[in-house]
């Protein structure tokens, strides 16, 4: 055993010796290295999180019902009363275990300006839901989740308290404690005033997200009925966006999904039911072509990339060191050593650099830059996963090892006699 | 990583997929004209660079691959987004304009009476046809979820599919600048038809008659097991009820390619859009009238409204372009900059092994810069080749079908097939990368090798 961690001990130094040796070519080879793993490590991210989106669950099922044939779903808020209990009627029926509904509000911080940097898009909905029906913020513990309650605590004792990520306050301008006059653009004559009463935990998804209590825009359409002569609101039957389901099991969620299908209940519209992860694989399927492409052509392409960017840095150092690889085996080291030595230079430098390249990605992605900004479907931030930091370990190592076999495996048939003659 | 300068990245765009080609003509003739001026000026024979990149021909191929990887994917990508471009830039018609409720910048979200469109197509400044009829196509327009077949026990599957119902065919072909592939015919009057039995798809066999943009077309005939677009004839499911094929819209290289038209009041029934519009489109004499139109009818009273020239409605829904750019951008700088390196490493490599050269090159009354100039234009040389055949690869994603969505900002969006397009400007692009790179990556290592002494390197 110590005779092997003797060896072990002594090829490591070598390797090391070697790595040093050329310092101006290590340090650009790894350089080399650290920008292709980064980018690879930034397609990755957004490809392993929308992966986990559409990857179905095995257990805590949240189900999605919206309207079955168009979108954007326009439902009547009535639907709510009885889709939240999954249209159960009978005691054999599934109940969900919770629920929340989600309604939408866009509206502009100045009525003569529209554009993205005065436009805000709430999602209106039970403030004590935020904790327990939304996706991330239901897996805060500790500080930030009661820095969540309190604010969650505020919007219901107030009513007009909305919740806004810090990339939103950020963008109009705006802090916690400030009033703000809302000119609708969705709901054309229900303009709110709103007081902001705090923020979703910063470096999250909700950076970007925007939190009202369902009561108080469902209030503002009675109000807009008592002001116009007993009319509603044209959109007044049209409100609710979409009704959030939890269940247990794959099978509790079949079981409901044709429940409320076949529910006589929702006519017209009429609904449907779907897992969370088949409504994301939807609104993804136009763009799976681009996903397609990131995954098969674009990671791939720049894996070749820093093979070639390795092994022309490993070929070049073998070439130069023809002598001194002739001269360890006179002195006893075997092809095998030889091919070792090569591959371990080139697996050391790969694997440090594709190391420090992602855990560099992974501070100033998530704690400098607070996430790549890149909209797609319901998403608008992506952050890279801690997970990132052994995907860099292994891509910086396995294409070194790629890109080193062939030099090392020169290397290793390098013949004394053939270096020698040459020097003679 | 904040939200792109959107002022910037329109240069960028204006550059790379518009006006750009004479821009980057000078550029590229620049860079190229300063290759050929340092090849009639320097003294060191070419000869000797070439036969050097022959004899290292393991490290030559090595490091033109990558610049030809590099620049075949930033080929590829930038077909991808000129293609999304092209799309949106062949959508509009100069002189319309589209009118939708103020506050909606996408038809699926705008909602207009009935009242309004007799008001609104009077307007002056909206053509008539020889009949005296106004140019005014009025259109409900709505996204519909659809189901895809799937072998069973499969994910279920559902992709959006854009219906645009109008009032007369006629005249929203002669508005949109449309028409109908031969063998097709628009909707009847009553826009749909009694089916065979067995041709039902649903509980009643009247179907819906439906005119096909090109590429949905051919994207609802992969869902069937003889995978062929569909054609005049044909039925398909789409919400409720069973649609059958009348036409296919002449309509390739346009977001109405990825679209099923039928008529208004079918759509509007199925869809919960009985009573209301989703858009009104105006023909104007031109660019000029449909940006006065637009502004007149800011001013309508009635209603409030949001009237743009259609190409600027268009140009909006661009916007996922400008995304995809702004991605495409950093992820080919961040490469080219990973190549860099890697190109630096092979000069500098190749000028430690050739010191003894430098010092007879030295003693033989070559200068220094001469010295420099030998081994920048070795580094170009790989970079043009490297970059040539990255082009060359790029190439061939022309023409090829790609499908996305193009919409003015989250929440809207239009499901399309484009057809990538590689242009001039793209392969330009390509090139200037290329040669950035082989001058970046080579000056340093050159300069390295012009302060060699001649004596010490002899030693």
């Amino acid at each position: 055993m110590l005779s092997l961690l003797d060896t072990f001990a002594k090829y490591g130094l070598i390797i090391s010796k070697n790595v040093r040796r050329n310092l101006l070519r290590t340090m650009l080879t790894s350089l080399g290295t650290m920008v292709l793993v980064l980018v690879i490590t930034l397609i990755w991210s957004v490809l392993h999180f929308l992966d986990q989106a559409m990857a179905d669950r095995s257990s805590n099922f949240k189900a999605i019902i919206t309207e079955r044939w168009q979108i954007p779903s326009r439902m009547p808020l009535a639907y709510a009363n009885t889709l939240r209990e999954a249209a159960a009627t009978g005691p054999d029926d599934v109940r969900p275990k919770d629920w929340c509904t989600w309604q939408f509000y866009g509206a502009s911080i100045d009525p003569q300006k529209r554009d993205r940097d005065f436009s805000i898009i709430f999602f209106c909905m039970q403030p004590e839901k935020i904790l327990t029906m939304t996706d991330e913020l239901e897996d805060l513990r500790g500080a930030r989740r009661d820095e969540v309650q309190r604010v969650v605590d505020k919007m219901q004792s107030q009513r007009n308290g909305v919740m806004i990520g810090v990339s939103v306050l950020k963008r109009l301008k705006k802090n916690v404690g400030d009033r703000m006059q809302l000119t609708s653009f969705s709901h054309k004559g229900i303009d709110l005033e709103v007081e902001i009463v705090g923020s979703p935990p910063p470096g999250t998804r909700h950076d970007t997200s925007c939190f009202m209590n369902a009561d108080y825009f469902n209030a503002a359409f009675d109000d807009y009925k008592v002001r116009n002569k007993n009319q509603p609101h044209p959109m007044a039957d049209k409100t609710l966006g979409l009704v959030w389901l939890r269940v247990d099991t794959k099978d509790e969620f079949q079981k409901m999904a044709a429940q409320i299908m076949n529910s006589p209940l929702y006519a017209n519209p009429a609904v449907k039911c779907e897992a969370a992860s088949s409504a994301v694989s939807t609104f993804l399927e136009s763009l799976k072509d681009i996903f397609w492409a990131m995954r098969w052509l674009l990671a791939p392409a720049v894996l070749v990339t820093l093979s070639l960017v390795i092994a022309n840095a490993i070929s070049i150092s073998v070439r130069e060191r023809r002598m001194e690889i002739a001269v360890l085996k006179v002195l006893g080291f075997r092809p095998g050593h030889v091919l070792g030595l090569i591959l371990g230079e080139a697996v050391l430098i790969g694997a440090a650099s594709g190391l420090a390249s992602a855990a560099a990605a992974y501070i100033l992605v998530n704690k400098v830059f607070d996430g790549i900004n890149f909209p797609i479907a319901f998403f608008s931030k992506f952050f890279i996963p801690i997970d990132a930091i052994g995907w860099g370990l292994a891509i910086g190592t396995l294409t070194a090892l790629a890109g080193a076999v062939i030099p090392a495996w020169s290397a290793r048939s390098v013949k004394v006699a053939d270096v020698f003659s040459k020097v003679a | 990583m904040g939200p792109p300068k959107i002022a910037a990245f329109d240069g960028v765009v204006r550059v790379l997929f518009f006006s750009g080609w004479k821009e980057l003509s000078v550029v590229l003739g620049c860079f190229l004209g300063l290759m050929v001026l340092l090849f009639l000026i320097g003294k060191v024979p070419v000869s000797y660079n070439v036969r050097n990149l022959m004899i290292r021909w393991k490290t030559t191929v090595m490091t033109g691959l990558a610049f030809t990887l590099v620049v075949a994917l930033m080929t590829v990508m930038l077909a991808f987004v000129n293609g999304m471009y092209k799309l949106t830039e062949k959508s509009g018609q100069p002189g319309n304009v589209i009118v939708l409720s103020e506050g909606a910048t996408d038809e699926s979200f705008s909602v207009l009476t009935f009242v309004d469109s007799a008001d609104i197509e009077r307007e002056p400044g909206v053509l008539k046809n020889d009949a005296g009829a106004a140019l005014c196509s009025k259109e409900v327009f709505v996204i519909v979820n659809q189901e895809v077949p799937v072998p069973q026990g499969e994910k279920p599957r559902r992709r959006f599919v854009q219906v645009r119902g109008v009032e007369e065919p006629d005249m929203a072909a002669t508005v949109h600048g449309l028409k109908l592939k031969a063998g097709g015919q628009w909707f009847s009057e009553a826009g749909i038809e009694e089916l065979e039995p067995e041709a039902a798809k649903s509980a009643t066999n009247v179907a819906i008659q439906a005119v096909l943009g090109h590429g949905l077309a051919a994207e609802l005939g992969n869902d069937r097991p003889e995978n062929r677009p569909l054609a005049t004839g044909d039925t398909f499911s789409l919400g409720a009820r069973t649609w059958k094929v009348v036409g296919i819209l002449d309509s390739t290289g346009s977001t109405f390619d990825s679209e099923v038209w039928a008529k208004r009041a079918r759509v509007g029934e199925d869809f919960g859009k009985a009573n209301v519009f989703s858009s009104y489109l105006l023909r104007t004499s031109g660019p000029q009238a449909a940006e006065t139109l637009a502004e007149q009818l800011k001013g309508y009273k009635k209603a409030p409204l949001n009237p743009q020239p259609e190409t600027k409605y268009f140009q909006l829904q661009a916007e996922t372009g400008k995304q995809f750019l702004v991605a495409i951008i950093i992820v080919a700088v961040v490469m080219a900059v990973g190549g860099v390196f890697g190109v630096m490493n092979t000069m500098y490599a190749a000028i430690s092994q050739r010191t003894k050269d430098i010092g007879v090159l030295r003693i033989l009354g070559y200068a220094r810069w001469q010295i420099l100039v030998s081994f920048l234009l070795e580094s170009l040389v790989l970079a043009l080749l490297g970059g040539l055949l990255g082009c060359a690869i790029g190439m061939l994603a022309d023409g090829l079908s790609a499908r996305s969505v193009v919409s003015s900002g989250p929440g809207g969006g239009k499901s399309v097939v484009l057809q990538m397009v590689v242009s001039r400007e793209i392969l330009m692009s390509g090139l200037l990368l290329s040669l950035g790179m082989g001058a970046i990556g080579g000056f340093l290592p050159a300069v390295s090798a012009m302060r060699l002494r001649a004596l010490e390197s002899l030693r």
